[in-house]
């Protein structure tokens, strides 16, 4: 059995009067891809900002094989291998395709002499690679969504979040983003956790799903479980439309 | 493949041909006057280039980059006539003592956006030059310090010298803009969180480019002192922060070249409005206006690029 | 004592101005550099009214006044709004204003000190003290304009626009505020706050072109001190800086109460950006 990669222990986070995180307990094995679930305002971006160094948290322990990364600046934990996204895609105004992926290669973590070929490279493998030298404001939202994944691979990364990276994307564009995914996952040998308020999405890509709401892990299990879970589904009635939970024929 | 653009060719052998033609002006109009203005537009280039590395690229707007340019003058000043030090000491010890100041202001003002740290360095602009008057004793007061030596006794040399120095330091801060620094600082200008994201430690590259900045504004201050051979606290003043930003507007934000060809354009602007002297300042805020409105993007660096263009087009 | 009352007098005039900065920051979202520019021509306006058309010390102040708060709302509408969408766009034209009305002033009045003509000449003798009438009317009406200030945006429509927009301007557009007017209106009272400064003060602090500088740099470190959009810290702020300044001046020397304003802004943005009472940080 393998140590696990990331494990987070009685995580909690208040905001002013708001408790956003309350006693959060999650384990990511190596080489899973774990889905954290929740409607919206659960606190999940919250827990990857508290887990990225964004925002500190109030208590709680976040061990990346078993090196804390409590009082890390967000810039160090992503030297030790952790890399995010946003839920809303930030390009870097003002530069080119290539020059937002290389931008991400300046980090610690990346020891290859020629960034400019393995920047392509990366294009490439998200399939960007023609437009390498457009501006990178004039993309459409998909071929952001894959710029933000190329640009978090750039820094190497052993553990890749990703927060909502189907938002706003079409049926087609999520089949095609998933299996993107599922193929970097593959061959870089990632560990990935997602972020989705739609268990539909993520069904067939995630292993195991950890359910959130109201900063609380309501449910964790195989996503066919999940679905039936009784806590989870009361936690979206009444918020969204609960026919998207069921309805993943 | 070559991940970043570094200096193209062309642009390289133009700056080259237009420091030569500069060199060569004075021998077809000779004249002490000719000389001085263009000393006193090389120096002003220096000035600009030192603040568009960093306030171009990063988008943080420095309002008060005269700080940098009085301590780096005043330094000259203090070695040369209190201590009585040889004149060419002033030109790394002015460095040094513009890049501490850069160092110390930067810490507590970095973090703030835009608008606060332009603000914030114009106080501390402003201040220093109320301690300057205030602590008349040491520094002279209104009258400031007198007596400096010069560098090289004879103007045109000394031109040439600054003129030298004017191509060295932009071909380096153009150089830096075009290598990973640039890059990075300009993605700090896009979205700072993003690189965090990256994992950049930003903070150390804002101060680390604020601190190069304000040494080659002080090293352009002790060029300055040693050519008018005296110092006031008139150096802190505003005129001259608002005078640089105009002349970097009018070159090209973030270009690195292009203010140096808008502080040519614009010191022998001034100079043939030399009669009307006071409305000097009027001129250039009503300039600035004109081009915060219309031409946000400048005319030296868009007419170089043009040309270049131009030129590419025409090879097979 | 002396200290307490010359103390009260600077707050004051500083309050004045730190207000109408922090009014306008806080619903447009303006850093304005030109704010010193509307103190400076508040003063050579009665001086011009007074001295040259001859007009009588009431009507040349109001006249002023009022003219200022004309030239500030044209400034805003002509100059500042077209750029609103760049804040350092906006800091630069705030700031070539406020130079070419310094250029302006010293290219029609010179450099020489001017003398704006005091309300009261006597002295008053208040608390064992001698104190100029000028100085203790300033701070009354100081006190008097900014509670008409505070009255004005508790219980009038117009005053709860103003703070809904400051809150969230989005929100209130969609509300049917009219955005741009409300701006016109808040410009108009933060220059005509800035401009009475301007008026009350001329009699005894000086009157030359470059006067709009200093107000400017005080007012910016009052209000990062108090909190950038937030009127009580703007008044709290001044009072602080107003008595450290003049306790400095008592008991160090004058020319040391500079420093005050810029160690107290450096020391805040270091430690606690968001001001005493800030909720927007300046970062």
């Amino acid at each position: 059995m393998t140590d696990a990669l990331l494990e987070v222990k009685h995580l909690d986070k208040h905001f002013g009067g708001l408790h956003v995180l309350k006693d959060i307990n999650i384990t990511v094995q190596e080489g899973e891809i774990v889905g954290i679930l929740g409607p919206n305002g659960a606190g999940k971006t919250t827990l990857f900002n508290l887990l990225t160094g964004f925002i500190p948290a109030d208590e709680g322990q976040v061990l990346l094989r078993g090196k804390s990364l409590r009082e890390m600046r967000s810039n160090d934990i992503v030297g030790l291998g952790v890399a995010r996204t946003f839920q809303l895609c930030r390009p870097f105004v003002g530069l080119t395709v290539l020059e937002n992926v290389l931008v991400g290669s300046l980090g610690p973590r990346v020891k290859t002499d020629d960034i400019g070929a393995r920047a392509m490279h990366l294009l490439d493998q998200v399939g960007l690679a023609g437009k390498a030298h457009t501006a990178s404001e004039l993309l459409s939202y998909g071929d952001l969504r894959r710029l933000e994944i190329a640009r978090a691979l750039a820094t190497d990364p052993e553990l890749l979040l990703l927060d909502e990276p189907f938002a706003g994307l079409g049926s087609s564009e999520i089949e095609a983003l998933s299996d993107l995914i599922r193929k970097l996952h593959r061959e870089q040998k990632l560990t990935i956790m997602l972020i989705e308020h739609k268990l539909r999405e993520f069904m067939q890509l995630v292993s195991r799903v950890v359910a959130i709401d109201f900063g609380e892990v309501i449910a964790e299990g195989v996503p066919a479980d999940i679905v039936n879970n009784q806590r989870v589904i009361e936690a979206y009635i009444g918020r969204q439309n609960p026919l998207e939970l069921t309805q993943h024929a | 493949m070559k991940a970043f653009r570094g200096l193209d060719n062309f642009s390289v052998t133009g700056g080259l041909v237009a420091l030569v033609l500069l060199g060569f002006l004075p021998t077809l109009f000779p004249g002490k006057y000719l000389i001085g203005v263009l000393t006193v537009a090389a120096i002003y280039g220096i000035w600009s280039v030192s603040w568009d590395f960093m306030s171009g690229l990063t988008g943080r707007e420095n309002f008060g980059h005269s700080l940098f340019i009085g301590v780096g003058a005043y330094t000259a000043g203090f070695l040369n006539v209190q201590f009585g030090w040889g004149p060419w000491w002033s030109l790394p010890a002015s460095m040094v003592v513009a890049a501490f100041f850069g160092l110390i202001l930067g810490f507590p003002t970095l973090r703030l956006r835009g608008p606060y740290f332009a603000l914030a360095m114009l106080s501390a602009a402003v201040i220093m030059q109320r301690l300057m008057l205030i602590f008349w004793e040491f520094t002279g007061g209104e009258e400031g310090i007198q007596d400096i030596t010069p560098l090289i006794k004879d103007p045109l040399h000394y031109y040439w010298f600054v003129l030298a120095l004017l191509g060295a330091i932009t071909w380096f801060l153009a150089w830096m803009a075009r290598s990973r620094w640039g890059l990075i600082l300009r993605a700090i200008r896009g979205d700072e969180a993003t690189c965090l994201a990256a994992g950049l430690p930003i903070t150390t590259y804002k101060i680390a480019s604020l601190i190069i900045s304000a040494a080659f504004a002080g090293l352009g201050g002790a060029l300055y002192a040693h050519y008018q051979l005296q110092v006031s606290p008139q150096l802190f003043a505003v005129v001259t922060s608002i005078t640089i930003i105009t002349m970097v507007y009018v070159g090209g934000m973030g270009t690195i070249f292009g203010p140096v060809g808008g502080a040519l354009l614009l010191t022998l602007m001034t100079e043939g409005l030399r009669n009307f002297g006071e409305w000097r300042l009027m001129v250039y805020s009503l300039l600035l206006i004109f081009i915060l409105f219309f031409l946000p993007n400048g005319i030296v660096a868009p007419t170089w690029n043009k040309i270049r263009n131009l030129f590419s087009q025409e090879r097979p | 004592m002396e200290i307490l009352i010359y103390g009260a007098v600077t707050s004051a005039i500083y309050a004045l101005l730190a207000v109408g900065f922090t009014l306008i920051f806080g619903v447009a979202r303006i850093l304005n550099l030109a704010h010193g520019s509307f103190y400076a021509l508040g003063a050579y306006g009665t001086y011009v009214l007074t001295s040259i058309a001859g007009l009588p010390l009431w009507s040349a102040a109001l006249i002023a006044i009022a003219f200022v708060a004309l030239f500030g709302v044209v400034v805003e509408k002509v100059l500042i709004r077209p750029l609103r969408h760049s804040q350092l766009g906006v800091l630069m034209i705030s700031l070539a204003v406020a130079l070419i009305v310094e250029q302006a002033l010293f290219l029609v009045f010179g450099s020489e000190y001017r003398n704006v003509p005091s309300f009261v000449d006597s002295k008053i003798n208040f608390g064992g003290v001698d104190v100029a009438g000028q100085r203790l009317l300033t701070l009354a009406v100081a006190a008097v304009a900014i509670g008409a200030l505070y009255l004005f945006i508790q219980f009038t429509r117009l005053g709860s626009a103003i703070l809904a927009i400051s809150q969230d301007p989005e929100a209130a557009k969609y509300m049917g505020i009219p955005s741009d007017k409300i701006f016109s209106v808040v410009m108009a009272i933060s220059a005509a706050l800035a401009a009475l400064a301007g008026v009350m003060a001329g009699p005894f602090l000086s009157v030359q072109p470059s006067m709009h500088l200093l107000p400017i740099v005080k007012a910016f470190a009052i209000v990062v001190v108090g909190g950038l959009g937030s009127i009580p810290g703007s008044i709290a702020a001044a009072f602080l800086l107003g008595y450290a300044e003049t306790c400095v001046a008592y008991l160090i020397s004058s020319s040391w109460t500079e420093i005050v304003s810029v160690l107290a802004t450096l020391l805040m943005l270091v430690f606690r950006p968001a001001g005493i009472f800030g909720k927007r940080a300046a970062f």
